[in-house]
């Protein structure tokens, strides 16, 4: 099986049925492989809380506690389900659906080891792209359909937050498309004999913190403010129609993770190790950053994260592609420290003329 | 206070007092223990057993507690899911602020007729199967507020209470003793008997 | 080509039919009687901490929102064109450079117009 994994996409659609086992094979694989890392990941997560706390965390279910997010599954999913009778039924029933599809659909183009993915699209960056967004549109349904102020509130809060990093999330990776020459998300891994991280640290600077907005993680996770909006746009959702909408904000963490490590860790690169083995250390070594985070920052007004997105990281953003790109003309034979000591400079200047002009907060805001 | 189209503070007010009017007399007294039918023999056959015991292990195994505490035993609460008792060992950490999550109520603290109408509301709402833990001695019997006209003498007049944990607050140990009793209640459940 | 596209789009209906299966289990499991339900009439009444909900939900909102909302789709849609010129940034050379440029200057022009007639505050 694993063996068939990494063949070249070449042979096997040589092999008899060899495109109906190909997308068998990396269908159910992305899937399977998906909702497993999310059961470890949310353990995992649960466990570096607790010791960023000074506690334990979980460790009565099972070894280590390793059993607790199975636990958690088998409870939610006979949990009574909850349909409220002013709700907008349809629309309510299809949100978890429509928000949960294009996070799985991500991964499809994201190469496990070299030309080992489910489809090469040509256009596989734009294809992340379009499809990140949808994700919005079910939150959206969730938070409308539910008849409830709260989630209305929370919905639009998410949809406006969403919205706003997306621009700074897209502007970051065209920063990697110039350095790669291509769209396509296996070219660019094959592109990283140095991980773009170093040559595009302001980059992948712009792109962490947006898609930590996208995530709705901390210091970003106010549309599930306890203290102001209840639960989040999905209050009124119970047992397994809230799971899916837990699930997606999981599965939505890896797969950025994996866009992470991807774009600007060097993907499925490495030595010694196979390649899928490198790509899943780099992805829990960004999810692992991205708990740290949780469990360092607290968490920002809206005011602040709007004035964050528009005015910090989309003109930095712009800035970086303009910066990328003159050098790329200009100085095609740039050793490596020299272009990433470039970006990195450009992003400590732009952070010290920012903080100079600009004095973010302070008043008091009506949301 | 305008919030919709005929609608004046005044009529709000007497409708609130309405509400808690009708709850103080139909808790003219205690609600039975709810799961009174634990203590029978249910015939059980292999099937029912086993999603028995896969179900109630789940159940028991992660319980998520709603967080509508009324009064001061929330701060021995606070003590437990913080560093040195750690509820999160058990996979109680997770508290949901919304009752369509959660399957726990902590009665924590005094509960005043005014507040009832809406405790009982979030525990209505709450997605079966839920359970409700009597925190301290004013959420067993009003404590010392028993004879109070504006005090419900003891959670169990409106809601189902399976767990009463004593203290004037309880320790976190108590609480954590109480939570370990619920677990063990938890396990004897039957699909035979509902759910 | 369009074989990797077709892959996806079959892909997209198996994360269709496997998120609705994710959906749906728990109406088979209810019908076997391992899901309880027990609905009443305050059970499916909107929950707002408690107290009965007053006024319409579905009204007019904040024009906040929706002013990002024209802002993304005024820059958003103009930054896909940079996608096509960076892939092909170095065949094109400083001419195409100059182009994005002065499409970028444009841009810029209306964000910074944005941004003096307060659209980006929060208030």
């Amino acid at each position: 099986m694993v063996e068939l994994l990494l063949l070249p996409a070449s042979i096997r659609s040589e092999l008899p049925f060899g495109y109906w086992l190909h997308l068998l094979i990396f269908g159910l694989g992305i899937i399977t492989l998906l909702l497993t890392s999310v059961i470890i990941f949310i353990w995992l997560e649960r466990r570096l809380v607790g010791r960023f706390q000074l506690r334990h965390g979980p460790n009565r279910a099972g070894p280590f506690g390793l059993l607790q997010s199975v636990a958690d599954v088998i409870k939610i999913l006979t949990k009574e389900d909850i349909i409220p009778s002013r709700a907008d039924k349809l629309v309510f029933w299809m949100a978890p659906v429509i928000a949960f599809t294009p996070v799985v659909l991500m991964l499809g183009v994201v190469p496990v080891a070299d030309g080992a993915l489910l489809a090469d699209l040509n256009i596989g960056i734009l294809f992340v792209v379009a499809i990140s967004s949808v994700t919005s549109l079910g939150v959206f349904m969730a938070g409308w359909s539910s008849y409830n102020k709260y989630s209305l509130l929370s919905a639009m809060r998410t949809v406006a937050q969403l919205v706003s990093y997306e621009m700074p999330l897209i502007l970051s990776m065209v920063g990697v498309v110039i350095l790669t020459g291509s769209l396509s998300l296996n070219e660019m891994v094959k592109a990283q004999s140095i991980p773009f991280i170093l040559l595009q640290p302001a980059g992948f600077f712009i792109f962490f913190t947006a898609s930590l907005a996208e995530i709705n993680r901390t210091p970003f996770d106010l549309l599930e403010a306890d203290s102001e909006l209840v639960a989040g746009y999905n209050i009124e959702y119970s047992g397994m129609k809230f799971a899916t909408f837990y699930l997606t904000e999981y599965c939505e963490a890896i797969v950025l993770s994996t866009l992470t490590a991807t774009l600007f860790l060097g993907g499925w690169q490495g030595p010694w190790l196979p390649p899928m083995i490198w790509l899943l250390l780099k992805i829990g070594l960004v999810f692992c950053v991205i708990v740290w985070i949780r469990a360092t920052l607290p968490r920002l007004r809206i005011d602040q994260v709007m004035n964050f997105a528009w005015k910090f990281l989309l003109p930095l953003a712009i800035l970086n592609l303009l910066l990328t790109s003159l050098s790329v003309i200009f100085w095609p034979t740039a050793p490596a420290w020299a272009s990433g000591l470039i970006n990195l400079s450009m992003l400590a200047v732009f952070i010290l003329v920012y903080s100079k002009f600009f004095k973010p907060g302070g008043k008091t805001v009506a949301v | 206070m305008e919030i919709g189209s005929g609608i004046n503070s005044m009529d709000l007010d007497l409708h609130e007092g309405h509400v808690i009017e009708d709850l103080k007399n139909s808790a003219a007294s205690a609600l039975p223990e709810p799961s009174r039918w634990l203590d029978e023999e249910i015939e059980r056959n292999i099937i029912t057993t086993t999603v028995d015991k896969l179900l109630n292990w789940g159940r028991k195994t992660s319980l998520w507690t709603e967080t509508s505490f009324t009064a001061c035993c929330t701060f021995e609460f606070i003590s437990t899911s913080s560093s040195r008792f750690d509820i999160a060992r058990f996979g109680m950490e997770v508290l949901r602020s919304s009752p369509r999550h959660a399957d726990l109520m902590i009665t924590a603290g005094t509960l005043t007729w005014k507040m009832a109408p809406q405790i009982k509301r979030v525990y209505e709402q709450m997605a079966e199967p839920k359970w409700v833990i009597a925190m301290g001695a004013c959420g067993i019997s009003g404590g010392i507020f028993a004879d109070s006209y504006a005090v419900v003498p003891g959670y169990n007049r409106i809601l189902p209470v399976d767990v009463y944990i004593p203290g004037c607050p309880p320790r976190p140990e108590a609480l954590l003793a109480g939570i370990e009793l619920l677990r063990k209640k938890i396990e004897k459940r039957s699909i035979a008997k509902g759910n | 080509m369009l074989s990797e596209f077709s892959l996806i789009a079959l892909f997209i209906l198996i994360v269709l039919g496997f998120a609705t299966s994710l959906v749906l289990i728990p109406v088979a499991l209810r019908k076997l009687g391992i899901v309880p339900s027990q609905p009443s009439a305050v059970k499916s009444e909107p929950y707002e901490c408690g107290l009965e909900t007053t006024g319409p939900t579905w009204i007019q909102f904040k024009i906040r929102y929706y002013f990002y909302a024209l802002l993304l789709i005024s820059l958003d849609i103009t930054v896909v064109f940079l996608y096509p010129w960076a892939v092909e940034l170095t065949s094109l050379g400083p001419a195409g450079l100059i182009t994005i440029f002065i499409f970028l200057g444009i841009l810029a022009v209306g964000y910074l117009y944005a941004w003096r007639k307060g659209a980006l505050e929060w208030k």
